[in-house]
């Protein structure tokens, strides 16, 4: 699919603006809003911070007074049996620090002093004296204004109050320091608080009693709900155990169990339910699991939450400080600020998408003229030569480069079609899928007879001739392995038949698909026949010099003959007379008709020799065992061998078949072994062998032929016709014996300095199809070796 | 007579030739000894074993008519009778020449070798007899005394004139004297006539 210039440039344009922007946007955001929740983290954790602080610094006065009170009244500056005096201590202790809710003093034998605020009672202080007098216990409830003026003053028979059995002083009795209790909801003010307990030690290191001071914690709710965490984070204080004892929603602080009294309510049933989702998980086996600061972002209600919780504030003190808020009270501005940018990049890019098409429209409009006029130019509707309208450098170089390719196709076309057209060769193209004529000159017309519409109408395929058979697929296509030069019997109109030597080649583009291919022909039907003649001819020749060898060996061969002949005559004869005999042995006619068989095929052996060596050459190549036609070959120079007293010694590794014209190469061998014996026939020398080697090599087979004899003579041109050191010969053997090694496929040499003599040489091929056999069996495994014939 | 002892001696290169040649004769009864070549028949044959001589004409080394002239310069009692496996005239008129009874062409008739060595034996016989007559003969020339065997040099010289008359003035000798040498030289020889010591003589001399 194709896009024009301009939509690519305004589209890319935008995109690519688009995507910066987002990127810009999506990073500055994640980059705040990180900057943002560790800003949180930080105010949580300074809130927290803060809130034990305070927690501390509204605590430590009421250490402070206890303590004062337990040592005075240890020095006996103040005297644990004068309530009055007492009273008035614990009275101006109590005026010094607003959170006290009361102050109080009780000794071992059950007498008990306190001071607390009273905010529905007559006067703003109350003060109760529990006091034994001579085995009497008398309670006393005195009420005071802010300056210890006495308001009222009653007592209360039915009191039966005992700080011994009160949990504060039994802590402190039994650790014997100061303690603070777990915080609870003070009975009669119904606010959360806590006790101190500080005991006074006597001089022998008894305990003379214990001071304790209540504090009033619901003013550390008070100083929650006063801090600002976002817009609407929130603090908490939460005992180890669990329960929630400070919170800016103090009415979720206190609830009633089933006796009536008031209680913390746990973490876990706390009526804020994002507190509870924050911290309740962090409740385990009854205590709170806060060993360090701990942050986590949760989330519920379907909005978003950071919390921070601080480990206890002291053993004495084991209240850990709880902060939660909301995200977005910290990444509201940032996530707005998002979305605003989002539809700024979205209009920049739709402003540049705009502004983009416009400037590729007005930068493509001369590459658009260019890429028409080039359309029009291909279809050949304007002139290339005429002037370009105004355009950029480059397109008019473009230009420039177009018409010169332009100028030299057509001329490269207008040649090729002349060559195609005035070629002495048969010139035609096919369609590559039909394989239909589309193209054809008139020689090619002329050799095949049609005129060039009925050739358009044709397949290379209908022009064979119908005898032999079709080369070509069933469509009537040209494959690509078509060879070159192929030799094909073809029929004109006429129905006259001729032979044609046919190349084609399929001519493809740059993917490798197939355009049209591309057909030269001649007709060689006068050339076939003549080289016809020319191997007639040939045959004829190297048939008279056959003849004219058996000729010349005619007397040599009949001795030959003769021997057989004579010796079964012979045997023949006493096979008569033992006949005659009386007594025949039988054994004896035995060996001599064994004999007589065995001469008789040695004759036999003779005269098939003779008959493949004066066959009548038919032209032909048959595979056939070069072993066999040597060892018939010997025969037929045996005669001669003899009488020049030469050995003939066949040392020949085994041969694979070969395929060659047989007569052709027994002539060679005869001529090449009657040269050798004439050679040594011709001097005397004492050894007189002729060893014929043979090997085989690179699919050739080596045949050697070795003489004792004198040597060629350094003036002496072999293998040219004419030339003969034999007074009788007419020059003409090695010559033709050249002729028929090469018409053959192989070559015939002299190889000088290899034996004493002579050595002349040849190759004849191994038969192909045997040899693709053994390579095949040599690949399945190894063969044993025919013994090596001699 | 005293029967001569006859060999057939046969000399081919073939072995299936030499073998069955060889059996065939002896199967008629003939003494046959083989040889595969020229060399080995010589190194065997002493010259005085007579018979008949059957000779392969074309072999290595040396050749039938290289024996056969060999032998002839031995004068040995052997009839050569030639058989060959390419039979042309030239080489067969040498070897007549020299002397051999035959020239066989391979393969021949067992008749015609045959009679052709009993023709061999017969010459071989013959040849034998007539050395011994001209060894009695010679024996008897050595009786006579150096006049005698002037008188017959004389009458070799000149067998036109053989007449005592002509012989005694050439040897100043009367012509009784020459008639009585005479009639002592037939005597001697047991010759009847003149013409007879003049044969022998010459056979001797020539």
């Amino acid at each position: 699919m194709r896009f024009s210039l301009g939509a690519v440039l305004a589209c890319c344009l935008a995109g690519l603006q688009f995507m910066a922007i987002l990127a810009v946007v999506f990073s500055s955001y994640l980059t705040s809003e990180r900057a943002l929740i560790t800003h949180a983290h930080d105010l949580l954790r300074d809130v927290g911070t803060n809130a034990i602080e305070h927690s501390k610094g509204f605590l430590s006065p009421a250490r402070v007074a206890a303590e004062l009170s337990a040592r005075l009244a240890q020095n006996r500056i103040i005297a644990s049996d004068d309530p009055v005096l007492l009273e008035r201590l614990l009275f101006q202790q109590l005026q010094l620090a607003p959170q006290f809710a009361g102050l109080y003093f009780g000794d071992e034998q059950g007498n008990f002093v306190m001071v607390m605020r009273d905010a529905r009672g007559p006067a703003e202080f109350q003060t109760k004296i529990v006091s034994h007098r001579d085995g009497f216990r008398q309670t006393q409830l005195i009420w005071r204004d802010y300056d210890f003026q006495l308001v009222r003053s009653v007592f209360d028979p039915l009191d039966e109050y005992d700080p011994r059995t009160r949990p504060w002083y039994e802590s402190a009795r039994d650790r014997l320091t100061t303690i603070w209790t777990d915080p609870y909801i003070f009975f009669t003010s119904r606010n959360p608080g806590i006790t101190l307990g500080s005991p006074v030690m006597g001089e022998q290191d008894q305990l003379l009693g214990v001071v304790g001071v209540d504090i009033e914690i619901s003013s550390l709710s008070d100083f929650l709900s006063l801090l600002k965490i976002g817009q609407h984070g929130r603090a908490a204080i939460i005992h180890r155990n669990g329960d929630v004892i400070a919170h800016p929603r103090q009415e979720l602080l206190r609830r009633e169990d089933e006796n009536g009294n008031l209680q913390f309510v746990n973490i876990r049933n706390f009526g804020d339910p994002i507190a509870r989702a924050a911290f309740s998980h962090l409740l385990a086996n009854g205590t709170m699991q806060v060993g360090q600061e701990q942050y986590s972002r949760f989330r519920h209600g379907g909005e978003d939450y950071v919390a921070a919780i601080l480990p206890v504030i002291s053993d004495m003190l084991p209240w850990t400080i709880a902060v939660y808020a909301p995200e977005r009270d910290f990444t509201e501005p940032i996530k707005r600020n998002r979305a605003i940018n989002v539809w700024i990049a979205a209009l920049v890019s739709l402003v540049t998408a705009v502004l983009g098409l416009t400037l590729a429209n007005y930068i493509h409009k001369p590459v658009r003229a260019f890429a028409v006029r080039s359309s029009l130019i291909a279809q050949g509707e304007v002139d290339p030569a005429q002037p370009l309208p105004r355009t950029y450098k480059e397109l008019e170089k473009a230009n420039d480069n177009l018409v010169q390719q332009i100028v030299a196709r057509r001329e490269a076309e207008r040649e090729y079609g002349l060559t195609f057209d005035m070629t002495s060769r048969g010139m035609a193209q096919t369609e590559p899928e039909t394989g239909r004529f589309i193209r054809a000159n008139s020689r090619f017309c002329q050799i095949t007879g049609y005129d060039a519409d009925e050739i358009l109408r044709m397949r290379l395929a209908d022009l064979c001739h119908p005898d032999d058979p079709n080369p070509f697929p069933a469509d009537g296509t040209i494959p690509d392995d078509f060879a070159a030069n192929r030799e094909l019997r073809c029929v004109r109109k006429d129905g006259t038949a001729f032979r044609a030597s046919v190349n084609a080649i399929t001519i493809r583009d740059h993917a490798g698909k197939r355009l049209h291919a591309v057909l030269t022909m001649d007709d060689i039907t006068h050339i076939r026949e003549q080289e016809e003649q020319i191997s007639e001819l040939s045959r004829e020749l190297s048939h008279l010099a056959r003849g004219n060898t058996m000729g010349e060996m005619a007397s040599g061969l009949a001795h030959e003959l003769n021997q057989p002949l004579t010796a079964i005559a012979q045997n023949a004869d006493s096979a008569l007379v033992t006949l005659e005999h009386p007594r025949r042995d039988e054994a004896e006619l035995r060996e001599l008709l064994t004999e007589i068989e065995s001469q008789a095929l040695r004759a036999g052996d003779i005269i098939r020799a003779l008959r493949a060596f004066i066959r009548k050459d038919e032209g032909r190549d048959t595979v056939f065992d070069i072993a066999e036609l040597i060892e018939q070959t010997c025969h037929l120079v045996r005669a001669e061998a003899t009488e020049a007293g030469v050995a003939v010694i066949r040392r020949l590794d085994p041969l694979p078949p070969v395929k060659a014209n047989r007569v052709q190469i027994a002539q060679v061998l005869v001529n090449l072994l009657r040269n050798a014996i004439e050679a040594i026939a011709s001097i005397s020398r004492n050894e007189r062998t002729v060893v014929i080697r043979g090997r085989c090599e690179g699919g050739q087979i080596h045949i050697c032929v070795e003489d004792t004899g004198p040597g060629v003579p350094e003036n002496v041109k072999l293998f040219s016709q004419f030339e003969t050191t034999k007074p009788e010969g007419m020059g003409l053997g090695l010559s033709i014996c050249r002729s028929i090694i090469q018409a053959n496929g192989g070559r015939l040499w002299h190889e000088k300095g290899v034996s004493p003599g002579a050595c002349f040489c040849f190759t004849v091929n191994q038969d192909r199809e045997t040899a693709d056999d053994a390579a095949r069996h040599l690949a399945a495994g190894p063969q044993p070796l025919d013994e090596p014939r001699t | 007579m005293t029967e001569i002892e006859l060999t057939v001696f046969v000399v081919d290169d073939d072995h299936d030739i030499r073998t069955a040649l060889s059996r065939s004769l002896r199967k008629r009864g003939y003494q046959v000894e083989s040889h595969d070549c020229a060399e080995s028949f010589l190194q065997g044959y002493d010259g005085r074993r007579a018979g008949c001589l059957v000779l392969d004409y074309g072999m290595p080394g040396m050749t039938g008519l290289e024996l056969q002239a060999h032998l002839a310069g031995m004068d040995c009692p052997l009839a050569v009778i030639f058989i060959t496996g390419h039979g042309g005239v030239p080489e067969s008129v040498q070897a007549i020449k020299q002397g051999a009874i035959d020239f066989l062409e391979k393969p021949f008739r067992q008749a015609v070798l045959l009679e052709r060595i009993e023709a061999g034996f017969d010459l071989i016989r013959q040849k034998l007899q007539t050395c011994r007559k001209e060894r009695q003969a010679a024996a008897l020339f050595d009786r006579l005394t150096a006049r005698e065997r002037e008188i017959v040099d004389r009458m070799v010289e000149n067998p036109s004139a053989i007449s005592s008359k002509e012989i005694g003035a050439r040897l100043g000798i009367s012509p009784r004297t020459v008639d009585h040498h005479r009639a002592r030289i037939l005597e001697k020889l047991q010759m009847k006539s003149v013409a007879e010591v003049i044969a022998h003589a010459r056979h001797q001399r020539g």
